[in-house]
């Protein structure tokens, strides 16, 4: 009870801060956040749209965990956890889709842009996508198991790469991409407001803590949909 | 023109954003506390039977 309780606090400081905390050029107070030239007011969404994509890359690796321990004990309740787990890095990737791409068209001038952090996100939907489509074609539930939990962890191999390197190596729109230096027309580590993203000490306190808060409000939405998914299952079987 | 808080609010329309997102997320919190609670009592009864 004591980390739910934790987590309302939690997450209502991060709703208080993130939204009502003004943006200033100086900030004088630690209750102020720096302007990030280019960005403004908009810079408030690392707090809410950073989070669920992280969430997704954290339900990702729980369900390849648990499919692994599907394929070691055979198990079909860590079959549900896997799922349960897969059903929520979807809706998480699909809504830091949606945010950031809403946002998107207020600074960057249109919904899509193919950046490479848009492009792998993309490419992630479509692989995990596909992943439902499978276990909803295999009625065998130890077969839909298995290959599952196979599938799931060889594509939770691509999500490092299309996560955390392919948006750092090439050049795009996002914090922490590379970007052309408009006068000696080289590529550098950004340069450019947007991309070097700079937050002070307050603004960073606050970003940790929205991570930390929906990471356990995540493990709290697992928990819930694996254990309705487990007792459905048993169910099932006691009335066929 | 209101005057006091609500005129303070009216001024400031940032503060109603965030109490909106306030409440939204209190409802979420209810809503996830009622499901986890329900879910006990039926694995309770499951368990028993």
């Amino acid at each position: 009870m004591i980390w739910k309780i934790t987590l309302f606090v939690l997450m209502c400081f991060v709703i208080i801060t993130g939204i009502a905390f003004p943006i200033v050029p100086k900030p004088s107070s630690w209750m102020q956040f720096p302007i990030i030239p280019g960005l403004e007011e908009k810079a408030k969404i690392i707090f809410f749209h950073v989070p669920t994509a992280w969430l997704s890359v954290v339900a990702f690796l729980m369900a390849m965990v648990y499919g692994i321990k599907y394929l070691r004990n055979k198990n079909l309740d860590d079959d549900s956890r896997s799922s349960a787990s897969l059903q929520l890095g979807m809706m998480f990737c699909i809504l830091a889709t949606v945010t950031g791409s809403i946002w998107a068209k207020f600074n960057w001038g249109s919904f899509w842009s193919w950046d490479p952090r848009e492009t792998s996100i993309f490419i992630l939907l479509l692989i995990y996508g596909s992943l439902f489509a499978l276990r909803s074609a295999i009625e065998n539930e130890e077969k839909r198991a298995r290959l599952s939990a196979v599938y799931s962890i060889i594509a939770f191999l691509t999500v490092p790469f299309f996560i955390f390197i392919m948006p750092r190596i090439m050049m795009g729109l996002h914090p922490g991409s590379l970007e052309i230096d408009p006068v000696t027309n080289q590529v550098v580590a950004g340069t450019n407001p947007v991309v070097d993203f700079k937050m002070n000490g307050s603004m960073r306190l606050v970003f940790f803590t929205s991570l930390f808060a929906f990471t356990i409000l995540y493990y709290w939405m697992w928990s819930i949909r694996s254990r309705a998914i487990i007792i459905k299952e048993n169910l099932s079987k006691k009335l066929n | 023109m209101e005057s006091g808080f609500l005129g303070f609010l009216e001024k400031n329309s940032i503060y109603i954003v965030m109490s909106i997102v306030l409440v939204v997320w209190a409802g979420i919190f209810i809503f996830l506390l009622n499901t986890d609670k329900r879910l006990k009592a039926i694995e309770k009864e499951l368990k028993e039977k």
